[in-house]
């Protein structure tokens, strides 16, 4: 075979777009929040907005890290209902054994993420099988445990972490202590993928699994590394929305599809290699604030899983149709 | 013979992006005659099939069936027209019978139920005229590969194949086998099947064919009958090419230490292989398709590891059962399809030449730190001439040239003792594989190894200081710096006594 002369692609600037892109479409839909109810521009109503939003934002953020080593983590809102579930039947009321309890949570969630790091990485199961298995088992765990509906109790201390409000703070006026959860929370996933070689190992796993392996890559280690954090973001929302939401059964349904819309929508690439922390993060508030939107339109509750369907799919045609366009 | 041909192939090209595999390639083949096509691996032979077969759309030229024009855009479309390719890896359905796997695609049905007597019956009609005594009711899966190569070819004739190419027919049979498989072809010539014979058994080839074209770096060389055609003639015009004065001169001083030692070393593909690497030398690896150079190189990195025998690194005992703890020893891999081996096609090329670093960091290492920095990094990718707008750029963008190169600045990075380099420059431009091999000698030369397996023989002759070749498994010669490539080409296809049959000849 005789070479031809190899052409010189034209020289494109890796894309930086796609962080922007999850926060121009959250700036829109807040001001067209804004718009119908001006009083969500005062930082107290941003900051419970914020406050709502914090569950969804760390389910992304722990999202992230799977999607990005090219994995799908669909047990994180059985988990999450696990936690509230087990909160309340192990604390029952008593404010002593909060703490001690929470330790046992994330303790049930990083056994959880363990297994399905496992099963993906030796056992080779698709993690979008492996985690589905691990959604059911966990569901059924959980509702078999507490006898399929909600009891216990959960004491005020471990309420507050989801809906204490501090007043008079200075600048912002009020501050909601899940608002500092969810900084503390994305300040440590961000660090996680850059503060750390672990970000540049979940990229290279994601983008090309054998090329990382070949260089030395510990791949499944680096796999099973992800589905722990999801996990221990999916207690960390689990924790919050018992603090705000109270005990249900269903407390956890359908948020890890709403985590993997919201990573899509802030430009995370489905099957890995491309994202960052804060397409997790402004995917996640886009999303709610979409939901919040709908809502003030006085959307019935039904459509909007209809629509958060349409905007899944419409999310990754609109990636790929993106990828194509530059290959 | 006058007969007008069966099949004419003529002015074939088709060019893939970087490489031009087929250049006006002319080729036919007339009714009841046997035309074996000989050639080095990609000279192209594989490529011509595959237009024949519909698989590729060629870029010019022309094919006639029996002096009809068809233009094929679809597999299915070659088969109807009479075609029919046995491949080299076998396309049967391991858990479905033998009559299924005949009648796969083409089932005989009556008012949409199928008809599966009708099918038994003609299956074994089939098996019968080949001689073959297979129950069609067998599965597939408890046949010898021999026995499945014969189900392939009943499977061809149910199609009244016209024209039947057998790509490597005797690859997997032993001698036995062989024979059978040869008087059959003979049997189907005497039908007046056309048949185009592929293989790199030159005994075989000089047996069955009544005429041999030669392919080479995408053209023809020549067509000749056979009894103008010597095995030793065959292969001076398989690899007869100019040097390159593009090589590396060769090193000043003689290797130094042993640096690796393979004792012994076997497992599912290889067999007894015994060799090492001293500081300063590169030894290069050559051998035909399946003979286990690729093998031998998985094994060194730990992705197919021997399951037996003895690595020595310096010395020193060293597992190499994944490619980690081979990295962690000291070993590094450059595959030969970097795209699907070598590269994180999305990330930058910085990202890309620091991966194998900070895989082995500690985890809870800074990223862009230290010897992660981008300064450190871009240093690296500029001293090896790596060409990039900018080294952010996502690497799927670089030539193969520069892809290649910044893999070889992953490995330089770690400061890896052995380098195992496949097929290093295939699909790179000739600017390029000067660099390349410069940086291989470059890198021998500060008292490290390379072993590197390549396809390319005259590449192999122009970097390697001494030369392993491999067949069915084993390391069947070694050859010293300045061996030529017929040398090579005679131990790579087992022709241990070659100089006596071409004597003879």
């Amino acid at each position: 075979m005789s070479p031809l002369p190899q052409t010189s692609s034209p020289l494109r600037r890796p894309a930086r777009l796609a962080v922007n892109a999850g926060l121009v479409i959250f700036l829109a839909l807040y001001a067209a929040i804004a718009f119908l109810q001006p009083n969500y521009l005062e930082p107290g109503l941003f900051m419970n907005f914020l406050r709502r939003a914090a569950p969804l934002v760390i389910l992304a953020c722990g999202q992230l890290y799977v999607i990005l080593t090219g994995g799908f983590d669909l047990s994180m809102g059985a988990v999450a209902t696990l936690a509230v579930l087990a909160a309340s039947i192990l604390i029952n009321g008593d404010p002593e054994t909060t703490w001690a309890v929470i330790g046992t949570l994330y303790v049930m969630g990083i056994a959880v993420g363990l297994v399905n790091g496992l099963v993906v990485a030796f056992l080779k199961v698709p993690s979008i099988i492996a985690t589905l298995g691990a959604m059911l088992s966990v569901n059924g765990l959980a509702l078999a445990w507490s006898g399929g509906a909600a009891r216990g109790d959960l004491p005020d201390n471990f309420r507050n972490l989801g809906r204490l409000v501090w007043r008079g703070v200075p600048l912002v006026g009020t501050l909601p202590l899940a608002a500092v959860v969810l900084a503390g929370f994305v300040a440590l996933a961000w660090w996680g993928l850059n503060g750390t070689v672990y970000g540049k190992r979940a990229l290279a796993v994601g983008d090309n699994p054998r090329a990382a392996e070949l260089a030395g890559t510990p791949v499944a280690a680096t796999r099973i590394l992800a589905f722990v954090v999801s996990a221990v973001s999916a207690v960390t929302a689990g924790i919050l929305i018992g603090g705000f939401s109270g005990v249900s059964v269903n407390a956890g349904e359908g948020l890890e599809l709403q985590a993997i819309a919201a990573c899509v929508i802030g430009g995370a690439q489905l099957l890995g290699g491309r994202g960052s922390i804060w397409s997790a993060v402004f995917g996640a508030l886009s999303l709610f604030a979409l939901f919040t939107l709908l809502n003030l339109i006085g959307l019935p509750q039904a459509l909007r899983d209809s629509i958060q369907g349409v905007i899944l799919i419409a999310a990754v045609g609109a990636s790929l149709w993106r990828t194509r366009r530059r290959t | 013979m006058t007969a007008a041909p069966a099949l004419s192939m003529s002015g074939i090209s088709k060019a893939f992006p970087g490489v031009r595999a087929l250049d006006g390639v002319d080729f036919d083949c007339l009714p009841g005659e046997v035309h074996a096509i000989c050639g080095e691996n990609g000279a192209g032979k594989s490529t011509l099939m595959k237009i024949l077969g519909g698989s590729y759309r060629p870029d010019a030229g022309e094919i006639r069936l029996a002096g009809a024009n068809v233009h094929f855009t679809h597999p299915r479309q070659a088969a109807e027209a009479g075609i029919s390719i046995i491949h080299q890896e076998l396309s049967l359905l391991p858990h479905r019978t033998v009559a299924e796997n005949i009648f796969m695609g083409r089932e005989i049905a009556r008012r949409g139920i199928l008809d599966r007597a009708a099918m038994r019956e003609t299956a074994a009609a089939l098996l019968c005229r080949i001689g073959a005594q297979i129950d069609p009711q067998a599965p597939v899966s408890s046949l010898s590969i021999a026995m499945q190569q014969l189900v392939e070819i009943a499977k061809a004739l149910l199609l009244d194949a016209r024209i039947l190419v057998m790509d490597e027919p005797t690859a997997a049979l032993d001698e036995r086998d062989s024979r059978a498989l040869l008087e059959l072809v003979g049997t189907l010539r005497g039908e007046g099947v056309s048949i185009v014979y592929i293989s790199h058994r030159m005994p075989e080839v000089t047996a069955i064919a009544d005429r041999i074209t030669i392919l080479k770096d995408g053209r023809k060389v020549w067509t000749r009958p056979r009894e103008a055609a010597p095995i030793g003639e065959i292969v001076r015009a398989m690899v007869g090419r100019d040097l390159e004065d593009f090589y590396p001169p060769p090193p000043a001083s003689p290797p130094g230490a042993v640096l690796l030692a393979v004792k012994d070393g076997a497992n599912a593909a290889l067999r007894d292989i015994a060799f090492d690497v001293r500081a300063g030398e590169i030894v290069g690896v050559a051998g035909l398709e399946d003979s286990g150079k690729g093998a031998l190189a998985q094994a060194l990195v730990g992705d197919a590891p021997f399951s037996g025998g003895t690595v020595a690194l310096r010395g020193r005992p060293v597992a190499l059962r994944t490619p980690r703890q081979a990295t962690a020893a000291g070993i590094g891999y450059l595959p030969g399809d970097r795209k699907r081996e070598g590269l994180a096609l999305r990330q930058s090329v910085r990202d890309n030449a620091l991966l194998t670093l900070r895989s082995m960091a500690g985890l809870f290492t800074r990223p862009g730190r230290g010897a992660f920095a981008p300064r450190a990094i871009d240093g690296k990718l500029r001293d090896m001439d790596v060409r990039a707008a900018d080294f952010g750029q996502e690497i799927g963008t670089l030539s193969g040239g520069n892809q290649q190169k910044a893999i070889i600045v992953r490995w330089l990075a770690q400061a890896s003792d052995i380098l195992v380099f496949v097929e290093p420059t295939r699909g790179i431009d000739i600017a390029a594989k000067a660099a390349i091999y410069r940086t291989m000698r470059a890198f021998a030369d500060s008292g490290r190894g390379i072993v590197v397996v390549s396809s390319d023989m005259p590449e192999l002759i122009g970097v390697a200081d001494r030369i392993l070749v491999m067949h069915q498994g084993g390391i069947s010669g070694q050859l010293p710096r300045g061996a030529g490539e017929e040398e090579v080409m005679h131990l790579a296809l087992g022709l241990a006594d070659a100089p006596q049959r071409e004597a003879r000849a």
